[in-house]
């Protein structure tokens, strides 16, 4: 006990040797198939005239021949709940579950945005102005740090009620998911929050959500990889009692990340609040639930222990060409939500199948 | 136990003339920013009146806990109840409820179901949907045929579909079309949901955009979405003048894209009026007067001229 490096996790430590063939490869496929598929949907319906998704033959408008317009909006538009779903991805392998993030998107976005706001809007005082004066044009650090730092509250209290009330993360969470939802409500009662100041407005403009996106998924894949934080997350979720043997202070543990993804899901907000040029109280509605299944059909376990960053990376990839390759195909709005669940659904039942023919294997 | 003590104290006030009017308001859900407009309505008319107490509850959108909340108000002997429906088809239990309870009551802003056999005591008050879609879309016929675009290729950006007020003002817009009311030929594109939300119009848009179709202009169930999908052409390098963009609402956001000259059209639905005009509804029905079963405050289009005037209404 005097040395907790030396006994390590107690033998738990993820061993990417026992793997038959990368996760994450399986959902890169899944991928390339979806994406196939609606390429040859394009050709095959007739009233498409043999359109493709990704490429553009007709005039390299970018310079290539690829459609770099749908290319940048497939992922544009999953990079915020991809935000979230990242944090969602290290609280589902430590063997918990988070469903306050969407609440807490629409409560950080509220409470961000009011310290945000510009005084004049085409000259005229703020019609949306929450505080006085004072609180107009402030330096963009100003938001950002409320903002982060509600995140962390909440996360710490989630954190809290799981690791030291011993509450189940779902119960723990689901509270968490009201108490937002009222915060949100409650902030300005239910009126919108508009126009933010300009410096605010960049952090969510043009590419910036993928930028962020991508930016936040290496950082957190090589801490999940490398370091030691990541190591006991997969610990504690492969096994905790044994985790606890092997040393690790799971209270804390699990309290840092239930933290961490909250601030990931404050950061969403701040990101999607300026994208949007608007802070509104249903904002986040269903995201924690799609940042959950993004996580999923990446190849993220909701038993624990098993999955990684770049898996939800992935499975957010695949939710934008799903979204992309309906609209493309004009897919009648009536089915799409239904297309959807079968495909969630889907996914995960070939990665179960996949998995048990493995473990047959071996 | 205070619900139980207030009644019984009401109970005792029975006979007395100067006793306070309560009113109990059920709203379809807070976070709604239309709603919360007509709220306000609501709540500020009652402020500004002698002896009115309104008590306003969340439905959270849930059928069930609406329906518990007007028997809350029953238990309670609130002088009547304003009811703004989670669901325009559940409405028939809420009638009976508060028509078995002798309590009246006031349907605001949404349909109900049964609205052609409310008891007298029951009224609707709202604005018809009927007018929105229809003023919003024969005015942007006429701004695509000052700008000489004829055929004009449109698309249509949808609400929540099972949202009564998205399905009427795409019916309203294509009515206007099958009537021969639009001063030009239109040919839509596609039309699809995004939930009335900015974010997902913003997402949509972007996806149209990519497939490089030439396109006129872009009709919005409500404001918001018609917010969305500028930012996502400005995103993309189109000059605004060139197309034409309407919605529903006139919210402050949209007044100020009038402002920039980037929303064309919008439609004004007197949330206030709505909700002012509800309560005074349920109040001349607690006091025993005849009250008008349907009433209907209109809607008003909203221009680039006109604007001025909306400015601080929302």
């Amino acid at each position: 006990m005097s040395d907790q490096t030396s006994q390590g996790v107690g033998g738990l430590t993820f061993d990417h040797k026992k793997r038959a063939w990368p996760n994450e490869f399986n959902v890169f496929l899944a991928l390339i198939l979806i994406t196939l598929l609606f390429e040859v949907l394009g050709q095959v319906l007739p009233y498409m005239n043999g359109q493709s998704m990704l490429f553009d033959f007709n005039e390299a408008r970018d310079g290539t021949i690829l459609n770099m317009a749908r290319i940048k909006i497939i992922i544009l538009q999953v990079a915020i709940i991809g935000i979230i779903s990242l944090g969602v991805t290290q609280v589902i392998i430590s063997g918990g579950i988070d469903l306050s993030s969407g609440p807490l998107v629409g409560a950080t976005a509220m409470i961000a945005m009011s310290f945000a706001q510009t005084e004049l809007v085409n000259g005229n005082p703020n019609p949306k102005a929450v505080f006085g004066l004072w609180a107009m044009d402030l330096p963009v650090i100003v938001p950002v740090i409320v903002g982060l730092a509600f995140g962390a509250l909440i996360g710490s209290i989630n954190g809290f009620f799981v690791a030291f009330a011993r509450i189940p993360p779902f119960i723990a969470t689901l509270g968490m998911f009201l108490v937002c939802r009222g915060i949100s409500q409650w902030w300005t009662k239910g009126q919108p929050v508009s126009f933010p100041t300009d410096s605010y407005a960049w952090i969510g403009s043009g590419m910036m959500p993928v930028v962020w996106f991508i930016g936040l998924a290496v950082v957190l894949q090589l801490i999940m990889r490398y370091t030691v934080y990541g190591k006991h997350t997969y610990a504690i979720g492969s096994n905790e009692d044994a985790a606890r043997m092997s040393g690790i202070n799971i209270r804390r543990h699990k309290v840092m990340v239930y933290m961490i993804a909250s601030i990931l899901a404050a950061f969403a907000a701040i990101v999607l609040s300026s994208k949007n040029l608007t802070a509104q109280a249903g904002m986040g509605q269903f995201y924690e639930l799609y940042g959950i299944a993004m996580a999923v059909i990446g190849g993220v376990s909701l038993t624990g222990g098993r999955g990684s960053i770049i898996g939800t990376v992935l499975g957010a990839m695949v939710f934008g060409v799903i979204q992309s390759g309906f609209t493309f195909i004009k897919l009648d709005a009536f089915y799409q939500l239904m297309a959807m669940g079968a495909i969630i659904i889907g996914a995960v039942v070939l990665d179960q199948w996949r998995q048990q023919r493995a473990a047959a294997r071996a | 136990m205070k619900k139980t003590l207030t009644a019984a104290a009401l109970t005792v006030l029975m006979s007395s003339t100067a006793m306070a009017e309560n009113i109990g308001v059920s709203m379809a859900l807070f976070d709604d920013n239309f709603l919360t407009v007509l709220r306000n309505g609501i709540q500020e008319q009652a402020d500004g009146m002698e002896g009115v107490d309104v008590q306003i509850e969340d439905a959270q959108n849930d059928v069930a806990r609406q329906l518990d909340q007007i028997n809350n108000f029953v238990a309670s002997g609130v002088d009547a109840i304003i009811v703004n429906p989670v669901d325009t088809s559940a409405t028939q239990a809420m009638t009976q409820a508060a028509e078995a309870a002798g309590v009246p009551l006031v349907y605001v802003n949404r349909e109900p179901i049964n609205v052609d056999t409310l008891p007298d005591s029951q009224a609707f008050v709202a604005s018809d949907e009927a007018e929105s879609g229809t003023l919003e879309t024969i005015e942007i016929c006429n701004i695509l045929a000052n700008m000489g675009r004829d055929p004009a290729r449109v698309y249509i950006l949808m609400g929540e579909l099972s949202n009564q007020a998205a399905v009427m003002r795409t019916k309203d817009i294509d009515d206007v079309i099958a009537a021969g009311k639009c001063a030009v030929e239109i040919e839509e594109i596609d039309r699809q949901t995004a939930n009335w939300s900015r974010e997902q119009a913003t997402s949509l848009m972007t996806n149209w955009l990519s497939s490089g179709e030439p396109f006129d202009a872009v009709i919005a169930n409500n404001d918001e979405m018609a917010i969305g999908a500028i930012q996502a052409m400005k995103a993309s390098g189109i000059a605004m003048e060139d197309v034409v963009v309407g919605g529903v609402d006139a919210t402050q956001d949209a007044l100020s894209a009038m402002q920039a000259g980037e929303l064309d059209v919008t439609v004004f639905q007197n949330a206030a009026a709505q909700g002012g005009g509800a309560l005074q509804a349920a109040l001349q029905l607690a006091r025993g007067e005849a009250v008008d079963q349907k009433v209907y405050i209109p809607f008003e289009l909203v221009t680039p001229d006109n604007m001025e005037s909306y400015m601080s209404k929302n």
